[in-house]
């Protein structure tokens, strides 16, 4: 194929827009707005436009849908730039086309987890005075700051490592981009020179390599299970295995999310020949293998739970096996996972849609699975003796409109940048950086 | 345990019940009261002893017809009581007075004892040095703390009231909650407990906030400064007693109609009465009495003990469980002599009770969920809940004291109406 002709395609969501587009971006727009009236309601009248309440006397639970969306986007944001990492360090150059993609679904993942902190807060209006006022000392005892902590680490890694990778792109297609957007382009490529190359990509190697250590012991596999896997309150979170649980979590919502980009890009804009079905089949094996070992973590779990366990993990266990939701996500785990399996198996079972749909099948199970974990964790306690435990929880309209809402607003998210900056690499389709 | 309620006798320490003691008496209630406050001074040496015999020589000799300074006899017996066990009237008998001397002055006498034995945690607290015996390690400084009673208990929620009335919490945010409970294991049928927070000294709730709005103050009490407080809720996850209450809507009560003296404690930070908007409540231990805003006669007290006492039950002993002559350490003292015939050790505190390797023959105290190490200060006397414990309605309905058991049917409607808000364009309000 020749460069040029590749180029055109690389870069033709910045010079055409469809209707379609147009129509995705409506829809997108109307959904966050939605939400948006339901959060000015929810700043008016306080956190009792949710379904939570107080857990024990009180027959509720403390933490929803919110908290679980928190990890849900989390574990995307994660899971995307582990595997991004993994392009880069490993040499897996199939999953090149999709490795900014990754990146930037990390970046708009993780500013949805923010999000979802912020409104699930009573007083958002103090979360920076208040943090920052007490962080010296809350670091050291506080799992909730070791998240913020985190978080805004990886935000910034990410940052720069996206910008790296970005400068040599945009300086080499500059003369291809939209007049229109130029100072945004000065603004990304400021002070760049051809010899930066060479140093940026020692330094994204660095970089993937912090992301590759940390991500898994620290990130998923550490402070976010640590917000629930610390407390011998609930009995539903406490122990060890949390942390590799959400690690897998993380890594199939995130391989999860980026079928579904991949998909939609491919189809939006006929990239067929860049994001071939190579892709998908590798990303399919990777995700079959996460949910399969997720399959595994809950099975500790569970066995572990009924065997010879303490009353109140007995009690959480049962009442965990006894509830339909943990077995809509479960079943959906293992529907994915036995399409994905047979595919690996006979290679002519493939499919590029089902692969999609296992992992569509998969991000939403873990949605579920995550809300309810949560929410399960606090419906029982250790200590039950109260008549209104477990408590009672069924999520508002404010609070689905808030799940909406960040998927409304990560699609806005795509469908912008794909205007402004090539979300596939130039080294997709044109290999390492000549010297 | 089944011969529960009338077995148990009053609590001798409280002090109206010394007034009426005195009452009974022939001689001035007003200056017994007053000799014993003071008697308590000069042993803790905040009054000298000259200003002592000459503040009331006169009167005593005047009142009781005695001219052989009976003063200095009870300050010196009262003395003892702090070193040695004995019985105090006997050693005032042993002295070179007589047994008509010792009986007229009796009353005061009785007065110095209970006045001392009752400990105002005012004194308690100005006191701690002097009265603290150096060899045990716990008592540095004031610790608030309670015993209750769970055998006095039945189940009126005079405290839920009295709480609610004083802090101003939302119906169903019960900071005091009295459950009664079944347990298989057992077959008596009245059991309760009774659950503020425990104030514990190695609080879980504290070390998850993520901005120290939930902390501990000098004197153990763990509350939330309401100014801080981002509304994260983790202190209400971590805690494994479920004492948290959030303030999910706007309070019922304004803030401008709460009393300004009730918001701030003596560091001036707002922890006390029910929180605003977005932020954690649960029972605070009353700070703003232990700091002495609400008047001096409130120290040492909490509004849901004062109510206890009110009813008659004397189930709640709120006071420095550091301080060995604090009320909930007296009481568990009598308790465990009522029970066992055998007095402890003047100084024997709540600490030394629970580590005593003789707990069958000691009266059953306990402290909740002691296991999962957060140290709490609550200490119960009675039936420990078993794991299969069950709540059975009481005999008194929280609607009937003003509150609702299960927040969430309140919050509900009001998540209800939030939902709709043209139901608010209409002017309906939450709770
Ligand atoms: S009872 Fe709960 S809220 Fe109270 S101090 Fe202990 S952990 Fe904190
Ligand atoms: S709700 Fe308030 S007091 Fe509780 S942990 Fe969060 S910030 Fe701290
Ligand atoms: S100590 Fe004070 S805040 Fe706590 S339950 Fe009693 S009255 Fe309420």
């Amino acid at each position: 194929m020749s460069t040029e002709v590749s180029r055109a395609d690389l870069l033709r969501p910045l010079h055409t827009t469809t209707k379609q587009y147009w129509l995705l971006f409506v829809a997108a727009l109307v959904v966050t707005l939605v939400f948006v009236y339901a959060y000015s309601l929810q700043l008016r009248h306080g956190l009792i436009v949710t379904g939570l309440a107080d857990w024990g006397s009180g027959g509720g639970v403390t933490w929803g849908i919110y908290v679980g969306g928190f990890v849900w986007w989390v574990g995307i944001a994660h899971g995307g730039i582990i595997l991004s990492a993994a392009v880069r360090l490993f040499k897996m150059e199939r999953y090149t086309p999709v490795a900014r993609l990754a990146e930037l679904l990390t970046i708009g993942a993780l500013s949805m987890a923010g999000l979802f902190i912020v409104i699930h807060l009573g007083r958002p209006d103090r979360v920076v005075t208040s943090i920052i006022a007490a962080y010296p000392e809350t670091v050291h005892t506080s799992p909730l700051v070791w998240d913020v902590t985190v978080i805004t680490l990886y935000f910034v890694l990410t940052g720069t490592y996206l910008l790296l990778t970005l400068r040599h792109d945009i300086h080499q297609l500059r003369g291809q981009l939209p007049d229109r957007l130029d100072p945004v382009y000065t603004l990304l490529t400021v002070g760049y020179t051809e010899s930066e190359d060479r140093v940026s990509q020692r330094l994204v190697w660095w970089l993937a390599l912090g992301i590759i250590i940390l991500a898994p012991l620290l990130l998923h596999g550490g402070v976010i299970p640590w917000l629930f896997a610390l407390l011998p309150s609930m009995p539903g979170w406490y122990g060890a295995v949390q942390g590799p649980q959400f690690l897998t979590i993380a890594l199939t919502s995130a391989i999860g999310s980026v079928l579904v980009l991949a998909l939609a890009f491919r189809k939006a804009y006929g990239w067929e020949h860049i994001i071939t079905d190579d892709v998908f089949r590798g990303l399919g094996l990777w995700l079959g293998l996460f949910a399969m070992l997720f399959l595994w973590l809950q099975l500790q779990q569970v066995i572990t739970g009924v065997f010879a366990a303490p009353i109140d993990v007995d009690q959480a266990t049962a009442a965990k096996l006894n509830d339909p939701i943990y077995w809509v996500a479960i079943f959906g785990v293992i529907l994915a996972l036995a399409y994905l399996a047979a595919q690996a198996l006979q290679p002519h079972v493939f499919s590029l849609y089902g692969t999609v749909a296992a992992g569509i099948l998969v991000v939403t199970a873990t949605l579920i699975e995550k809300t309810f974990f949560v929410v399960e964790g606090l419906m029982y306690p250790s200590f039950g003796l109260y008549a209104s435990v477990p408590g009672e929880y069924t999520p508002s309209w404010v609070e689905l409109s808030a799940v909406a809402g960040s998927l409304a607003m990560v699609v806005i998210f795509f469908l912008i940048v794909a205007k402004v900056i090539p979300v596939v690499e130039l080294h997709a389709i044109e290999g390492e950086v000549e010297s | 345990m089944s011969d529960r309620k009338p077995g148990v006798p009053v609590s001798p320490y409280d002090e109206d019940e010394l007034r009426e003691l005195l009452e009974e008496t022939d001689y001035d209630t007003e200056l017994g009261m007053e000799l014993a406050r003071d008697a308590q001074r000069l042993v803790a040496g905040e009054l000298s002893e000259e200003v002592f015999h000459d503040r009331y020589h006169e009167a005593i000799v005047d009142e009781f017809g005695v001219d052989e300074r009976p003063l200095e006899t009870i300050a010196a017996a009262f003395e003892a009581e702090h070193t040695d066990p004995t019985g105090f009237f006997e050693r005032l008998e042993s002295g070179e007075h007589s047994r008509r001397d010792v009986m007229k002055v009796g009353g005061a006498a009785a007065g110095a004892l209970a006045i001392g034995a009752w400990g105002t945690a005012e004194q308690a607290r100005q006191d701690g040095q002097s009265m603290a015996s150096g060899d045990n390690p716990n008592q540095d400084g004031t610790r608030w703390g309670m015993v209750i009673d769970l055998d006095r208990c039945d189940g009126c929620l005079g405290c839920v009231k009295a709480c609610r009335e004083e802090n101003h919490w939302e119906r169903g945010a019960n900071w005091m909650y009295v459950m009664r409970y079944e347990d298989d294991s057992r077959s008596s049928g009245e059991d309760y407990l009774v659950r503020p927070c425990m104030h514990c000294s190695n609080a879980p709730c504290e070390k998850v906030c993520p901005v120290t709005a939930r902390h501990t103050r000098d004197d153990g009490l763990v509350l939330t400064d309401y100014d801080i407080c981002i509304g994260c809720r983790y202190c209400q996850v971590a805690c494994p007693y479920g004492v948290n209450y959030f303030q999910w809507g706007e309070p019922a009560v304004p803030q401008e109609e709460l009393d300004p003296n009730h918001t701030h404690d003596g560091r001036d930070r707002w922890v006390d009465s029910r929180p605003p908007k977005g932020t954690m409540g649960k029972c605070t231990m009353c700070p703003t009495r232990q700091d002495g805003l609400l008047g001096e006669d409130k120290v040492g007290t909490v509004a849901c003990m004062d109510m206890c006492d009110e009813m008659g039950m004397r189930a709640i002993h709120f006071g420095d469980l550091n301080d060995p002559d604090s009320r909930p350490n007296r009481y568990l003292r009598q308790r465990r002599e009522q029970e066992t015939g055998r007095r402890p050790g003047h100084d024997t505190t709540a600490d030394d009770f629970m580590q005593t390797s003789t707990k069958e023959q000691d009266i059953s105290t306990f402290r909740l969920l002691e296991h999962m190490g957060t140290e709490p200060n609550v200490i119960y006397v009675g039936n420990q809940p078993g794991p299969n414990a069950e709540q059975v309605d009481g005999p008194v309905s929280y609607e009937a004291q003003g509150s609702v058991d299960r927040r969430k049917d309140v919050l509900d409607d009001g998540a209800d109406a939030d939902q709709r808000p043209w139901v608010y364009a209409e002017g309906g309000d939450d709770e």
